[in-house]
Parts: structure tokens; C-alpha cells; sequence
């Protein structure tokens, strides 16, 4: 593969001017996988980290050799590229690497923790002593060869980002620009902002797995500032995904453009909802964020196995009507939140959080599911090699009910109906969430009138979720680029929901007397 | 200086050079960070870790980008560069992208801002565990008590920068924090949670860990029996760690890239009196032992005094070389260091009795601004201020209003700047304040 390194220098030598992952990356990718496996006896990505068999397993004995319940190496690469468009032209580009490996040690609920950017086998031995320092026991039995894991297939590409060059980016990037121009005489700038990137990840665990994923993730963000006399306002749009370079079509940008546009000169006309309590309907989609905020984190295990959730308590218990059912599904093809494999090796799946009603089950890392006696649930993520794992959400949306949206807007005296989202925030113990709702209309008499802007919606998550008392039969995934935060590191997720009503939260809003 | 990072970036400036790039400027770093998390009477994690970083801004052709990697093996990083240097050539070209001129860094202060603690590097593993219990043992004195999360958290950074137009600088500092989060049984299902965390550079400025635990279990405590306040319009007065969140929302959008970019209603205020006269901020990189301070900023910039805000009136916003070229302002800095607020003569107990009644916010939950505009809506928590007191817990509301508009009705502040945010800011106080709730 050493020689694949210089060839690729040749490349850029010869003037190529492709905004490209080092050649060696994509000739190990899983496709080329059986091109290359006579060089590569063992697992292409081994080759790729510069490490083999013999030394993952001598770092594995190292770091087991205090005793330990679990343990894993985390290699990871990743190569992420970003470009930005002001003021008509592309000239800035960005390009970040991160490489490393992150070693874990796990006893019961404690774990040591250590990574090196080194990956040579002194460098990963000293970080594996330091993590190994947690336990204080005796040496277990480490694998002397692991068992590789089938690829998963949920986000394949046929090209990866490593093969797209910054001339293929960077007319789809003046497409958004002068569409977003041509759509309103009023946008006064526009902005454009792309990301895209490649990352591999290979995981050895305790017990001898050894899981691969290829993790492809594109992101295009457009941003509107509009003039009417001296009123500016500004709104965005972004579309995010497991995804590559042809999932760009022009409808798909158009869409995202036309949103940006439409919610921006909307801005003009919005005012703020009056203040206080009222019912509120979640339009279909990215209203997603209630069921992140008001009870996805608030299910993930180690909130629960501390006993520091406020639905520590509840499994088995009825929160919703029976038309209420809440899913956290890493398993849907090409979703920003997917995922074949979490980071501790466990294959993702579908976690039922609420079946009709009753609460069912926690998002499970192997630290909890021990403690709770259970299977993980494939939710241990982690932002890098930098962190160790803890649960997280991946793609957290609610199924279609008995109602439709015309229904519930016309079951609504004074109250609001929210589109378009920012962020979201939830305390764990009280239960006590917001989301920030940047568009949105007026309901009045059971019909949609004015637009409103700017507020903060404020609620319980338990409280909220009984209030949810009509949910309407058009369900569907947001295709915004959310990131979620939890304890200082970023994941990616999806959201979605259909079109639901709850019959009262907290709204932001002014002219209160 | 650390004659690895020195040569590392120097390094990088020169494979850069070699590939064709006209300038570049680099910066290595690494890092050295510890926790140690205790919880509920035992260790719970130990993460040692040493990270390292390249960094390096090219301009070549009249073109600009930049590239950060991990990956520091010298063939592989002369690869990165090389790939990096043709990059750069397939961007369209920008004449306002240009690296930061030498008069820019010439006269670096000098001043000791003493930054460094030997006695943090020196920390050991006995030292930490013995923080975190008496952290521990603190916060679980209350029969109420769940959880209770203590941690130590520790380390040393350290960067050296270089450029092709001569620039060369090294900055180094430690931190240490001492912190604990507590959830506590409260009515039905509810949890009440909370916690309180300090730091700095160096250890003999913080307070003792039982101290930190203590006020990590009272901010806790003061969260039971907490009830949805009331829809009012109404005074409120915003604790000194609240402010400095809310002043950091004021500042967001008090810079050039983006005013040029049409995004920040600071675009007219320049030289205005846009504010209460009661609000002063000054960005102060140059304090001794502050946790944001700096000789040089990440362009290289010179460290000095810059006033954002006196008495009211708008005197700087935040400009880095190239939306400052792009956007016709002289470079300030592009990067915020200590925002220090000018604090006033009372204390929270007066301020707190001056407003009589109203809503007393001790954190926020949530919430956004728009930048463009200014118009805000947050979450929050605190406390109803009854008699001119601190009164019942309150929470699941929302307080909504304009940034622009609610800081000309700042009418006091206090005399308690919050130490553990690069963001000095006391207590402040708002007459006639949108709040949201039952």
C-alpha cells in the first residue's frame, strides 16, 4: 500500500486538482477489497491503519492485562472537506484528517480511557498501559486472532468522496447560488457551504470481533440574507446524508433552495405568537425534535442506569395514547443518522422506545445492557477515537397514526402550528425541554393564518408526550443535517415525525400585559 | 519554545513552499488532557490522553485554504501539503485573501500573563482521586441525593505557529477544573439536577473541591419543588454565570464576517449609542492568569485592549484581516479573548432588592437568537423574586424580546463578575421583560 501513497503523489504531482482522499484510502476501500486481496492477506482496512493480527492482538493483551469485563480498540480515519461560497465565488476550501486509535478498558461501570494519534505499536502499547491503569486485577484471556464481521450495506457507494474533485463540487455550488438569486429579486447574498467526507473505522473487541464500516456523510447548507428597504433577514436550508456525489440531483438542490428562499422572505411578514400556554401542532418532518428532546435522550441507558432520568421508573408504564409509537432505527439506508455497525461493534438496529403507548426499552450501550442484564442495542456511539462510547440516538422518529393534518388544524381554536427548527435542548431529571421553532403560522379557528418567527417552546417530556392527543398519517424523515451533543461530543443524527397535535406546551412570544 | 513543534510547523511552511505555494502560515499543536470522573463513591472513568495537531492556512495563486490533520508522519504529511497546495489552485481566486501582514504581528506584548502552573503538569493520580472524593463525599450530603457526578479535569496546551512572512510564536498554557453534577429526588418522577464547576490555569486560584461540591449540591437543592412561573411582563435579574451565556449571544454576531455577510444587526450600531449606558465590554486579552488570554491571536494578530462597548455606545466589533479587507474595517481581531463587563457598585442581594419583583434566571434552557435581527426567545430557570428576595424555584418558561432592544433596558449591574468564564460579566438587571410560562 506504500506504493499506492507514492503513486497517488504523482497524481497531484501530474496536476490533478481533485479535493482527494490519498489513493491508498480508496484502494482499500471495501469495493476494491478482492482487487487487492493477494497483497492483503488479512483485512484491507488492517493494511490501511498499518497494523496486523499479531499487533492488534499484542495491544489487546496489553490493555486486558489489568483484567477487564470489555475492551476495545477503535481505529478510526476520517477525512472531511469543506467549501465555502460568498459573494459569487469558491474561494475557500478546507480539508480536516483525523486518524487514531482509541483504546477502552471496561470494568463493570468503570473504564479507562486512552488514544494515540501514533499508530505504531510503542505508541498504542503506553496508551493501552495507561488505560489498563483503571482496573487493578489480573491479565483475561486476550483473542490471538479476531473474527471479522460481514460489511454492512446501508450506505455503499459506488463513488467515494476521495474520487470527487473541487471542479465536479463547484458548479453545483454556483447552481444554488444563482438559483437562490433567480427565485426572489429581493436576496441580497447568498452563501453556500459544502461538506463532504470519508471515514473508516475498524473495532477490535475482548472477545475477538473484528467490525469495518465505510462512513460516508454529505452535507450542503444554502444561507439567504434578503433587503426590503432597510429590513435584512436571513434564513438557510441543508440537506445531509450517508451519501455520495450523484445524490446531488438539481431537484433535490432546488428544493433545498426553494425552502431557504421561502422561509427567509417569510421572515418579513412574521411576527411573534402571543405568549404563554396554547396548543401547539408539529408540522411532519423535522418537528422530529420534540421526540429527540422530550424523550429520546431521556431513554438513553446511562441516564437510566444511574437513576438520573426522569423515565428511570417507567418501563412498562403507559405515557402516550395507544396511537403513540416512538422508534430509534440506525437501520435506514443512507439516513445522516444510519449506521451498520455502532462504535463498539455492536450491529445497530431498531429500538421500539414506545409501542403503542407504553414505554418499552432504553438505547443500550454494553455498559447498561450488562447492568440491565439485556443485548446492547447497537446505540454505543462515540464523535472519535477521541472519546469513549456512551448511548446514543441515530435516526429517532414517531409512526404514522389514526388522524390526518387537516384534522388536527381544524381541531385547533388559538394556537400554533411549527415548521422549521434550530436546536433543542432537554434536562435529563426534570424532564423540562425546548426547541427553538424559527418559522411557523398563527392557527385560528381551526385554520392557518399568519406567520409567526423567533421562539422558544418549552414543555415536560413526560407531560408532553400524554398531551399528544392527535397524530396524523404522514410520517416522514427530516433531511436537515442535524448534529446531536451530549456530554461534549457531536454524533449525527435524523429525525422525523408525522404531522402531530399537543394539546398544550409553553410558547415564547411578546406583547404580554 | 518546544523545538518539536517549532520544527514541526516550520516544516510544514517549508514542504508548503516547495509544493508552490506563495505563503502559508502553520501551527502545531498538542495537548496533554486528564479526567478523573468519580461517581457515587467510586472512580467511574480515567481518560489520559495526548493529541496532537497541524494546522496550516495556504495562500498560493492569488487562492486560499486551509488544512488541519493528526496525522503527523513526516512522509505522509508532506503528502497531505502537497495535495493541499493543488487544492488550493483549483478554487477561484480572491484577492482579499491574503496572509496577515507583518504589521500586524510586529510588536507582540511581552508581558508575563503566566499562564503556565508547574504544579498542574506535576499532578498525579493520588492527588486527583483524593479531589474527587472530597468532591464526592460533598455532594452526596443530602438524604435526597440520586447521583452525584465529581470530576477532575486537567492538562496542558501548548502550540507553536510559523509563517512564510516571518512569524513565529508559541503559546502554553494548563487548566485545571474541579467540578460536580447532582440529581436529586424530587416530586413524582422528577429529578432536580444541577451542578457547579470552576477553573483556571493554576491551582492555588481555585477553591477547594468541598467548596465546589458544596455549591454544586445548593445550586441543586434550590432546584426542588420547581413550578411552571408565570405569562408576565416583569423585571429580570440574570446571575453573573447566566449573563456571561447571555452577553456571549449580545457578542455573537459583533463581527465582521458578519456584518459583510449581511447576518448581524450590528451592521448600523457602529459608533451608536445602541445600549444602556450602564453596559461597557471590553475584550482584554492581556490578563494575567485569564483563562482566554493571549499575546497573539490565531491570524497572529497582536494582543491589546479593544473596546466593544462604552457606556452604551459602540466603539469596535470583531475583524479578522480578510473580512475586515472584504468589508472595509481595520483588523481588530477576529477571535474574542476575555470579554470583560464593567461591573457597577451592588451586590446581587441589592440588585435582587431593587427590582422588587420579577424573575430572578440562574441558567438558561435552550433558546436561540436570530443574528440577522436580534430577536431572542429562551428557555430558563430560576427563581420568582418576591419582597425583593429570592423567592420559589420556577422553570419551564421562556423569556422573548429583541438582544438589541433588551440591553437599552439594562438598567443596573452588579458588582460579582462571574470567574469562570473567559466572559467576565456580574449580575444584570431588565426592566420590562417578556416571560412566558403558565
Amino acid at each position: 500500500m506504500k506504493m499506492k501513497r507514492r503513486e497517488f503523489l504523482g497524481r497531484v504531482a501530474a496536476g490533478s486538482a481533485a479535493l482527494s482522499m490519498p489513493a491508498f484510502l480508496s484502494g482499500c476501500g471495501i469495493q476494491q477489497a478482492t482487487a487487492i486481496a493477494d497483497q492483503t492477506p488479512e483485512n484491507p482496512f488492517m493494511d490501511w491503519f498499518g497494523v496486523d493480527e499479531a499487533t492488534t492482538a499484542r495491544v489487546m493483551a496489553e490493555l486486558s492485562a489489568n483484567g477487564a469485563d470489555a475492551a476495545d480498540l477503535y481505529f478510526q480515519h476520517s477525512r472531511t472537506n469543506f467549501l465555502t461560497l460568498e459573494d459569487g465565488i469558491v474561494s475557500s476550501a478546507s480539508s480536516t484528517i483525523q486518524q487514531g486509535v482509541g483504546l477502552r478498558v471496561v470494568i463493570g461501570d468503570q473504564t479507562g480511557y486512552a488514544f494515540t494519534e501514533d499508530l505504531t505499536l510503542p505508541s498504542m502499547l503506553a496508551a493501552a498501559r495507561t488505560a489498563a491503569a483503571i482496573a487493578s486485577g489480573s491479565q483475561v484471556v486476550a483473542p490471538q486472532s479476531f473474527n471479522a464481521m460481514g460489511m454492512g450495506d446501508l450506505y455503499k457507494t459506488t463513488v467515494p468522496w476521495s474520487d470527487v474533485g473541487i471542479d465536479q463540487k463547484l458548479p453545483l455550488m454556483k447552481f444554488v447560488e444563482s438559483k437562490a438569486r433567480s427565485l426572489d429579486e429581493a436576496v441580497d447574498k447568498v452563501a453556500v457551504y459544502w461538506a463532504d467526507q470519508d471515514e473508516r473505522v475498524m473495532i477490535a473487541t475482548l472477545n475477538g470481533k473484528l467490525v469495518t464500516d465505510h462512513r460516508p456523510m454529505t452535507r450542503v447548507t444554502v444561507t439567504v440574507t434578503a433587503k426590503k428597504g432597510d429590513e435584512v433577514q436571513s434564513g438557510f436550508s441543508n440537506i445531509a446524508a450517508r451519501e455520495e456525489f450523484g445524490w446531488y440531483s438539481e431537484d433535490r438542490l432546488t428544493t433545498m433552495v426553494q425552502e431557504a428562499v421561502d422561509r427567509t422572505m417569510i421572515l418579513f411578514d412574521a411576527r411573534r405568537p402571543p405568549a404563554g400556554e396554547m396548543p401547539v401542532i408539529l408540522a411532519s418532518g423535522a418537528s422530529g425534535i420534540l421526540l429527540h428532546e422530550a424523550i429520546g435522550h431521556g431513554m438513553e441507558a446511562d441516564f437510566n442506569r444511574k437513576g438520573v432520568s426522569i423515565y428511570s421508573d417507567m418501563i412498562g408504564k403507559k405515557v402516550a395514547e395507544p396511537f403513540v409509537t416512538v422508534v430509534d432505527q440506525a437501520t435506514i439506508p443512507r439516513e445522516r443518522g444510519a449506521l451498520n455497525y455502532d462504535d463498539e461493534g455492536n450491529q445497530a438496529g431498531r429500538t421500539v422506545l414506545v409501542k403503542d403507548g407504553i414505554l418499552k426499552s432504553y438505547l443500550h450501550d454494553r455498559i447498561s445492557a450488562t447492568q440491565y442484564n439485556l443485548e446492547p442495542t447497537g446505540s454505543g456511539r462515540r464523535q472519535s477515537y477521541r472519546y469513549a462510547p456512551m448511548p446514543r440516538m441515530s435516526c429517532t422518529f414517531m409512526e404514522d397514526g389514526p388522524h390526518t393534518k387537516e384534522e388536527i388544524i381544524a381541531a385547533v381554536d388559538h394556537g400554533i402550528i411549527c415548521e422549521t427548527y434550530t436546536n433543542g435542548q432537554v434536562q435529563i431529571g426534570a424532564g423540562d425541554y425546548t426547541f427553538y421553532v424559527k418559522n411557523g403560522w398563527l392557527v385560528e379557528n381551526g385554520k392557518v393564518t399568519a406567520p409567526i418567527k423567533d421562539v422558544n417552546i418549552i414543555g415536560n417530556g413526560p407531560e408532553s408526550l400524554k398531551r399528544i392527543t392527535m397524530v396524523a398519517n404522514d410520517a416522514r424523515l427530516d433531511t436537515g443535517g442535524w448534529t446531536c451533543g451530549k456530554n461534549g461530543q457531536s454524533v449525527p443524527v435524523s429525525q422525523g415525525i408525522p404531522t402531530v397535535l399537543v394539546s398544550k406546551m409553553t410558547v415564547g412570544g411578546e406583547n404580554v400585559s | 519554545m518546544s523545538a518539536e513543534l517549532k520544527e514541526r510547523a516550520a516544516q510544514a511552511v517549508e514542504f508548503s513552499q516547495k509544493a508552490g505555494a506563495q505563503d502559508s502560515w502553520s501551527t502545531a499543536s498538542q495537548s496533554r488532557d486528564v479526567q478523573f470522573e468519580y461517581r457515587d463513591g467510586s472512580l467511574e472513568k480515567v481518560k489520559d490522553t495526548m493529541s496532537q495537531n497541524l494546522d496550516i492556512r495556504i495562500y498560493a495563486g492569488g487562492r486560499y485554504s486551509s488544512h488541519s490533520t493528526t496525522d503527523l508522519n513526516p512522509e505522509r504529511l508532506q503528502d497531505f501539503i502537497t495535495e493541499a497546495v493543488a487544492i488550493t489552485g483549483a478554487l477561484e481566486p480572491d484577492e482579499y485573501r491574503r496572509i496577515t501582514p507583518e504589521t500586524l504581528f510586529a510588536d507582540r506584548p511581552t508581558n508575563d500573563l503566566d499562564l503556565v502552573d508547574a504544579s498542574v503538569q506535576a499532578l498525579d493520580r493520588e492527588q486527583r482521586v483524593a479531589w474527587c472524593r472530597a468532591l464526592d463525599e460533598v455532594t452526596h450530603q443530602h438524604e435526597r441525593v440520586i447521583s452525584a457526578t465529581s470530576g477532575v479535569y486537567d492538562g496542558t496546551q501548548t502550540s507553536v505557529s510559523a509563517s512564510s512572512n516571518g512569524f513565529l510564536g508559541e503559546q502554553q498554557s494548563t487548566y485545571c477544573w474541579f467540578g460536580a453534577g447532582v440529581t436529586l429526588r424530587d416530586q413524582g418522577d422528577k429529578r432536580a439536577e444541577d451542578g457547579f464547576y470552576a477553573g483556571g490555569a493554576h491551582v492555588v486560584d481555585l477553591p477547594d473541591p468541598e467548596t465546589v461540591g458544596r455549591t454544586a449540591l445548593e445550586r441543586t437543592l434550590s432546584r426542588l419543588d420547581s413550578e411552571k412561573g408565570p405569562t408576565v411582563k416583569a423585571s429580570m435579574v440574570v446571575d453573573s454565570r447566566a449573563a456571561a451565556s447571555l452577553l456571549g449571544r449580545l457578542l455573537g454576531a459583533a463581527n465582521a464576517r458578519s456584518v459583510q455577510q449581511g447576518r448581524s444587526f450590528w451592521a448600523p450600531l457602529l459608533g451608536e449609542e445602541a445600549f444602556s449606558n450602564k453596559l461597557t465590554i471590553v475584550d482584554d486579552p492581556l490578563i494575567v492568569r485569564g483563562l482566554a488570554s493571549r499575546h497573539y491571536d490565531n491570524e497572529g494578530i497582536s494582543s491589546g485592549t479593544l473596546p466593544i462597548v462604552e457606556n452604551g455606545v459602540v466603539r469596535n466589533i470583531y475583524v479578522d484581516t480578510y473580512y475586515g479587507r472584504k468589508g472595509d474595517m481595520a483588523p481588530t481581531t477576529g477571535s474574542p479573548s476575555n470579554r470583560v463587563v464593567k461591573p457597577g457598585s451592588q451586590s446581587l442581594e441589592e440588585l435582587l432588592g431593587v427590582a422588587g419583583t420579577g424573575v430572578y434566571v440562574t441558567s438558561w434552557l435552550g433558546g436561540n437568537a436570530d443574528s440577522t435581527t436580534g430577536d431572542f426567545s429562551l428557555g430558563l430557570r430560576g427563581h420568582m423574586i418576591e419582597n425583593g428576595e429570592i423567592g420559589r424555584p420556577v422553570g419551564e418558561m421562556n423569556v422573548t424580546g429583541n438582544l438589541r432592544d433588551l440591553f437599552t433596558r439594562l438598567e443596573l449591574v452588579g458588582n460579582d463578575p462571574y470567574p469562570y468564564s473567559a466572559t467576565l460579566a456580574p449580575s444584570l438587571v431588565f426592566a420590562d421583560v417578556d416571560f412566558s410560562g403558565a
